[in-house]
Parts: structure tokens; C-alpha cells; sequence
């Protein structure tokens, strides 16, 4: 019983975390579907995005920039801020990333391409270490008190709510941005059929700009949200996260974007929720068993095409 | 005048040559079938004319102007558009969407155009919101069509059109081809359905073993004996 009680407070958490492998999960699934491979430095990406937020912040705060937390937020204005400035520095730098590697490759194998991401992967990681080196930093020094939310028994952090209405709100814009615009609609396209893209007209290379960037802004929002829930940033933030993505992704279906938020929440839900049964340290364990069953039982994912 | 012609082209997949100096011509305005056994090089042809396959040797040109060398998006610019065999329609997009990606190059407002296109195949008009996944083979040949068409191009390559169609379907479609035709649009279309093919044709070229067999107008290649028993089934 005891056990039971705790579970909707767990599913809170899970809808928590799963905001935050949904974001990466979609990031994971949009570069796939258009490039042709698994960007394993998709972790270190929302690093990078972590760490730029703070370097901007820190910025910021030197030139006096005062961050007066919003409400019941235990941040403010200027933090917010320094977020969307680092959010377009991220794509930026994801952009070059291609340019300087993955676009001299664009005709390689996929293994060849997943290789080179793990490099890239390795290279942010330290890149990050050299600048902020191997010590958490803290994101957010104010300690916030939990809300009960009367009636259902369950306890959720100001913080918390806003990290889930950005991941709803961002799902909705791509939702939008992917139906309605012309750009999503061929993105949409050349994931379904790259050759007949071409053949069509489309351009091709600006497909591939905008999947970057598109990319990049989701990776750093994950990363920064992960900041934020976890108060730290370490240089492994997003690298420990990758698995669980790879997880969401293939349980939603490799390549198909809304797969990513089925698979995400699902994978962020159990996660927590097993921690009722065994210990914490063995989320990672739950994740990797979810996916190796989903490639036994059904490869393409819960809303993958079959082929 | 011509509009599109190959002169002495080779090309092939990694090193393996398929195709052995062909030659071929489509005049502005008219109906081009190419014929031959399987494996003959139709569709590599097609492939190579497309810029999807490079030319090793020889030189194509579309409108006079040389286009050996440019990718496909470079030649859909031209006015040139192109219908693979297989896989020619987005499957997860809705009939809409197929046809509005047709029109990803044009930046100035193709609703005038798309209703052109319903008028031509009006069953796609009242199934514009379906994905086309669902849809059967010739729904798919006609979205196929229609997107190409959206970009109002002057030559339209059709890579075996009926194949795996149903008869009738068969029927509407080579009927879509003639009134295509009649607005202005030079066809150059790979058949295995050839007799049909060949009754709407200008012209035709008989090609063997990657090379160039036999040019003659549709109507003689049709009552060519030896044509007849070799590649249109007696």
C-alpha cells in the first residue's frame, strides 16, 4: 500500500523528466530522419546549450543585468534571457558543426556518420571541461519549496510546472511549424522520400540547415531544462541523458517526431516510477530494457512505419 | 525544334556501364515512348537525362542548353520534370501536400495551378486531404503526375506509367497522358505497356542491350514485324 501511495507522486516526476527526453528525443528523430543517422553527440549538444546559457547568464549578471525571479519562480527575467540568447548560440554553433564535419560526409554511411557524431560527442565534452572544467556548476542557487496540489496528495515544484509548459509549448510549435509551413512540409517530405525530394525540386541543403537549427534550439532547451530541474550542470548533463533518448526514440519510432513524445514520456514515467520497486540506480536499466524489448518485439516503434 | 536530346550518352551504376552511347531526341510538343526488353537501360536513361546518374560520356541537352552535368533540382528548374518508376509520391503527406512539394521551387501563389491540376485528375480533388499512403496504385500514379505537373513543365518524363495498373486504370491514365499532351506538354514515357504506348506516340525508340536499336514514328514501330515479335508480345 505504502508503495502504491507513492506512485502518482512518481508519475509527476515522470512527466517531468519525460518533458525533457521528449525535447531531446525529437531532436534525435528529426536528425535522423533527415540526415540518415543516430547523432550520438546529441547529449553533448544540450551540453553545450547548458553551459552557453551559463556562460551568457554569468555575462549578464557582470554587467548588471539583475535577475529578479518571476513569481513563485526561483528565476527571473534576465535568466530567461540569457536562455534565448544561448538558445540561438547553440544552433549557430551546431550549424558549423555540420559545415565543418558532417557536410563533408553527407554522401558517407550511416555508420561512418555515427561515428564521427561519437567524435563530436567527445570533443563538446572536453570543449566544455576546458572552459568550465569537470565541477558541477550551479544553475539556480535559491532552494524552492514544493506546492502540494490539494486533493490529489502530489507535490510539484513552481520550477517543475514551467519546464513542463515549455516542452508542451515547443511540441506544439513544431507540431505547427511541421503541418503548416512550407519548410516543415518538405522536411516532412524528404524524411518520407529523400531521392523523390530531389527530384522534386527541393532544396535539399536548406532542408538540412533548418534540421540543424531546429536541432540545435531543441537540444539546448533540453539541456537548460535539465539545468534547471537538476540546480547543476555537470559536462556529462546530456551524455548520462542519451541513453534514455535513444530509448524514447526507439520506443516511439526512429524518424518520426511524434513517436519522440510517446516514446519520451513513456520512457521518463517508468523510469521514475520503477524506483518504487528498485532501487534509483538502476533507471538506466529500465530505459535499456524497454528498448531492447521494443527491438525484439516490434523494431519500427509504437508509431514507426513498417517497411 | 528540339527540346530535349542525348547525343552518344554513357552512364551506368559504380563503374558497371549500362548504357552505350544512346541517342535520343523529343521536339517540343510531342509524345516520346521508349521500348525494349528488360534491362535494356530505359529507366537508366531516364536516370542519366535527370542528372540522378552521371554521364560518363556524350552530352545531353535541354533547350539547346547543356545539362549533362547539373543535379535534379538544378534541371527541375528548367522546365524539365520527372516521374520515377517506383516511390514517386510522399507517401506520409497528404494528396495536397504531394502537390503543393511539386511546387516547392515556384514562389509565387499555384493555387491557379493546382486547380489545373484537380481538373485533370478530378478524383484527387475530393481525396486532396488523404494521405497517400492509403491510397491504391493509380490514385498514386495520378498524385505522381499531378506533382509533377505543378511546375507546368515543358518536357514531363514518365518512367513506366501503367506499370502494375489494372486495365482500366491503365486506360485512364494513357488518356491523362494525351489531354497532358494537348495542353502544351512534351512527353517522353518508358513503357512496357508498349502497344498503347506506342498508338499515342509521335515517335518511338527501340533500345537493346543498353544501345539504340530502332527510331521510328509510333505508328510504324507498332506495325513493325520484327518489333512486333520481339518486344510487343506477337
Amino acid at each position: 500500500m505504502d508503495i502504491l501511495a507513492r506512485i502518482p507522486q512518481l508519475l509527476v516526476y515522470g512527466v517531468i523528466s519525460g518533458s525533457i527526453l521528449t525535447l531531446g528525443g525529437i531532436g534525435v528523430s528529426l536528425t535522423y530522419s533527415i540526415l540518415g543517422f543516430s547523432n550520438f553527440a546529441y547529449g553533448d549538444m544540450m551540453a553545450l546549450g547548458a553551459y552557453i546559457a551559463l556562460g551568457v547568464f554569468t555575462l549578464f549578471a557582470s554587467w548588471g543585468i539583475a535577475d529578479h525571479p518571476f513569481g513563485a519562480l526561483s528565476f527571473g527575467f534576465g535568466f530567461v534571457l540569457a536562455c534565448i540568447v544561448a538558445i540561438g548560440l547553440t544552433a549557430v554553433a551546431v550549424v558549423l558543426i555540420d559545415r565543418v564535419l558532417f557536410k563533408r560526409l553527407r554522401r558517407s554511411s550511416p555508420v561512418i556518420l555515427m561515428m564521427s557524431s561519437i567524435g563530436v560527442a567527445l570533443a563538446l565534452r572536453n570543449i566544455i571541461q576546458f572552459f568550465w572544467g569537470p565541477q558541477p556548476h550551479y544553475y539556480i542557487e535559491k532552494i524552492q519549496i514544493a506546492v502540494v496540489v490539494p486533493g490529489l496528495g502530489i507535490r510539484i515544484k513552481p520550477d517543475q510546472v514551467f519546464i513542463i509548459l515549455v516542452a508542451v509549448l515547443l511540441v506544439v510549435l513544431l507540431h505547427t511549424f511541421l503541418k503548416y509551413t512550407k519548410m516543415g512540409k518538405a522536411m516532412r517530405a524528404m524524411a518520407d522520400n529523400s531521392a523523390l525530394a530531389r527530384v522534386t525540386g527541393i532544396n535539399t541543403n536548406r532542408v538540412i540547415l533548418w534540421t540543424w537549427v531546429i536541432g540545435g534550439m531543441l537540444a539546448a532547451t533540453a539541456g537548460i531544462l535539465a539545468g534547471i530541474e537538476n540546480k547543476f550542470v555537470t559536462p556529462e548533463l546530456g551524455w548520462q541523458m542519451l541513453l534514455s533518448i535513444f530509448a524514447a526514440v526507439v520506443l516511439g519510432g526512429i524518424g518520426n517526431p511524434y513517436g519522440a513524445i510517446v516514446g519520451g514520456m513513456a520512457i521518463g514515467i517508468s523510469e521514475e516510477v520503477s524506483t518504487a520497486f528498485i532501487s534509483t540506480g538502476y533507471k538506466p536499466a529500465v530505459a535499456f530494457i524497454i528498448m531492447i524489448l521494443m527491438l525484439l518485439v516490434r523494431p519500427t516503434g509504437l508509431l514507426g512505419k513498417r517497411r | 525544334m528540339s527540346l530535349l536530346k542525348t547525343e552518344d550518352v554513357t552512364s551506368g551504376y559504380g563503374g558497371m556501364e549500362i548504357l552505350h552511347d544512346v541517342s535520343i531526341e523529343v521536339r517540343e510538343g510531342e509524345i516520346v515512348t521508349i521500348i525494349g526488353p528488360n534491362g535494356a537501360g530505359k529507366s537508366t536513361l531516364m536516370k542519366t537525362i535527370f542528372g540522378l546518374l552521371k554521364a560518363t560520356a556524350g552530352r545531353i541537352t535541354f533547350a539547346e542548353e547543356d545539362i549533362t552535368c547539373l543535379p535534379p533540382d538544378r534541371i527541375v528548374r528548367r522546365g524539365m520534370a520527372y516521374v520515377p518508376q517506383v516511390e514517386n509520391v510522399f507517401t506520409s503527406l497528404t494528396v495536397h501536400e504531394n502537390l503543393e512539394m511539386g511546387a516547392f521551387i515556384v514562389t509565387t501563389d499555384c493555387t491557379c495551378r493546382m486547380e489545373e491540376v484537380y481538373d485533370l485528375f478530378p478524383i484527387l480533388r475530393a481525396r486532396r486531404k488523404q494521405r497517400v499512403g492509403k491510397m491504391s496504385g493509380g490514385e498514386c500514379q495520378m498524385v505522381a503526375m499531378g506533382r509533377a505537373l505543378m511546375l507546368n513543365p515543358r518536357l514531363l518524363m514518365l518512367d513506366e506509367p501503367s506499370a502494375a495498373l489494372a486495365p482500366n486504370l491503365t486506360a485512364t491514365i494513357f488518356d491523362r497522358i494525351t489531354a497532358i499532351n494537348e495542353s502544351g506538354v512534351a512527353l517522353l514515357i518508358v513503357e512496357q505497356n508498349a502497344k498503347e504506348s506506342l498508338r499515342l506516340s509521335d515517335r518511338g525508340y527501340v533500345l537493346a542491350g543498353g544501345r539504340n536499336r530502332l527510331e521510328d514514328t509510333g505508328r510504324n514501330l507498332l506495325a513493325n514485324e520484327e518489333v512486333g515479335q520481339l518486344y510487343l508480345g506477337g
